[in-house]
């Protein structure tokens, strides 16, 4: 009998949703917008070609650089459980890690990946 | 209730800067009640400054309808007379003197709490041109969008600087952009946020038809010096006030909103005995690290070609001044030789130009200005028979912004100092030969 209740609860929680919803799609709709008022702002200009276009995102060197390394950083996790057991050896291990790691950086930053495209 | 705690607040106000209009609108960030704003959409009063020109009409139209309602347009007016583009244009602009910001708020007052009904539109709401595809869900059709969307071509392509080809932008920029000089139009290719082909669109100043002639609104004391003596002390706190005021002018491009409306607090106070306060504003923007990073090695200049301060700025030791048999005894140099020619340097040019000029107003005491050929004005040399200086900065702009990121465009676009009725009355300063307006 509560399982009953508590479906009736989401079944009408839904349907009131799905109401308001429709409701305030229709009201949004009415708040008419002119052709104007679409435009983007360019103080007084126009713009000539669509603005659906490709644009360079510049700083995608360093976002593909930042995501690398970040995935790096998954594998220090398993060696937090590790490094309780090992100790020393796991710390001097995890160090070599990222020295290596270091030695990219070294070599994105001399090819330049980490300037302003 | 609601509309009464909305009246209380400062009222949103877009300025639209006419012939004549730029000394009305150096001010309005220090005006009472009001709060300057970057778009139509957030503005609740259209304030149009001066005397409307037929190729500010449209411009001026358009940004009316991208103001959201509840909305008024008040028209600060220069002089008595009629403006009648402006009547025809918006019948319902409200005619107000010249600096009146109370006045503004009042107006805008009565519109929020509802005493005021909010202004139609302007222009007839018709879409470019209707998008829609081949089939029953407006889908489909040819190219990538199937169809001409809201009758504008996609973007071309173009090479791009990291050898990739990609989408370019093109749009026309202006007449009133807040990040742009009154009355400067640049058509833009843009590629991203970089500038790669940079055109200076037609001065809406410059008289056509109809329109009454250009005035150089905020240099009356140049242009009457052509003709008639001046105090050379007033000469020179005009100035002072105009280099701190355009210091005024990078700290608010910045950001920086607070600081520059104390700086320019300061500008529209100073006096010959100022030298002190601009001297500590000078040692405490020298500690100002942001404004130095946001302004170093961007708009680099050459030497050629750049006059006033932006030249001097960049080595050349070239001023009027020198010339000029009134300043004779006083003891003027000019201020060059740092080849600072980045947009920083412009900021310290005009701080130790501020200072100089007053220097020179207290030395000059009650002396006054013989008439002369060529006068020294706010932004270079003035004379009958050469262009003014913006008129020679914007044949150079095109090619100094290219390339550049937006930001940085905008930044060297300030540093410049451009002054579209100064470049408008280049033609009147000249077919008058040198018998101004005052």
């Amino acid at each position: 009998m509560a399982a009953f209740g508590a479906a009736l609860v989401v079944v009408l929680a839904a349907g009131s949703a799905l109401v308001v919803t429709r409701w305030a799609g229709r009201a949004v709709d009415r708040a008419h917008l002119t052709a104007f008022e679409r435009d983007p702002f360019l103080g007084g200009g126009t713009i000539e070609t669509h603005a659906w276009g490709r644009f360079h995102v510049r700083y995608y060197s360093m976002a593909l650089l930042f995501l690398a390394f970040d995935m790096e950083m998954v594998f220090m996790y398993p060696w937090a459980k590790v490094f309780v057991g090992e100790g020393a050896i796991a710390l001097v291990e995890m160090l070599m890690f990222i020295g290596i790691l270091l030695l990219g950086i070294l070599y994105a930053w001399r090819e330049r990946a980490l300037e302003w495209a | 209730m609601l509309p009464r705690l909305a009246a209380g607040a400062d009222v949103a106000v877009f300025p639209f800067v006419a012939a004549g209009g730029r000394d009305a609108v150096a001010n309005l960030h220090l005006a009472r009640g009001l709060r300057v704003v970057e778009t139509p959409r957030a503005a609740t009063v259209l304030l149009v400054i001066g005397r409307l020109t037929r190729a500010l009409l449209e411009p001026l139209l358009r940004i009316h309808d991208q103001m959201a309602a509840p909305r008024v347009t008040a028209h600060w007016v220069l002089d008595d007379g009629p403006d009648p583009l402006m009547v025809a244009a918006l019948p319902t602009a409200l005619r107000l003197p010249a600096g009146d910001a109370m006045a503004v708020r009042s107006v805008a007052v009565e519109l929020i709490i509802g005493g005021r009904p909010s202004e139609p539109a302007a222009l007839t709401d018709v879409e470019p041109a209707v998008w829609r595809g081949v089939g029953p869900y407006g889908q489909g059709g040819t190219g990538m969008t199937g169809g001409v969307p809201y009758g504008r071509p996609l973007p071309g392509w173009a090479e791009d600087r990291d050898g990739l080809k990609l989408d370019q932008l093109q749009l026309r920029l202006g007449p009133a952009y807040p990040g742009l000089p009154p009355g400067l139009v640049l058509d833009l290719h843009m590629q991203g946020d970089i500038l790669q082909d940079v055109g200076i669109g037609p001065n809406p100043f410059l008289a056509g038809p109809g329109d009454p002639p250009a005035v150089m609104a905020d240099a009356k004391a140049f242009t009457r010096a052509f003709s008639a003596p001046v105090p050379v002390a007033e000469l020179e706190v005009l100035r002072a006030r105009h280099n701190v005021a355009r210091v005024a002018a990078m700290l608010r491009h910045l950001g920086l909103t607070a600081e520059s409306e104390r700086v320019l607090r300061l500008a529209t106070q100073l006096g010959a005995g100022d030298i002190d306060a601009v001297r500590r504003l000078a040692g405490e923007l020298r500690r100002r690290r942001s404004l130095w990073w946001a302004t170093a090695d961007v708009g680099v200049v050459g030497i050629d070609g750049w006059v006033g301060p932006i030249g001097r700025a960049a080595g050349a030791a070239v001023d009027a001044r020198l010339d000029d048999p009134s300043y004779e005894g006083l003891g003027f140099e000019p201020i060059a030789g740092h080849g600072e020619a980045d947009s920083a340097g412009r900021v310290r040019q005009h701080l130790a130009e501020a200072l100089q000029a007053l220097e020179l107003a207290e030395r000059a005491g009650s002396r006054a200005h013989d008439p002369v050929a060529v006068i020294e004005g706010l932004r270079g040399p003035l004379a009958a028979d050469r262009p003014t200086p913006t008129a020679l900065h914007l044949a150079l702009l095109s090619s100094l912004l290219v390339d550049q990121e937006w930001g940085d465009a905008l930044t060297t676009i300030v540093s410049l100092d451009l002054d579209m009725e100064e470049a408008a009355f280049d033609t009147a300063l000249q077919s008058a030969g040198g018998e101004v307006a005052q």
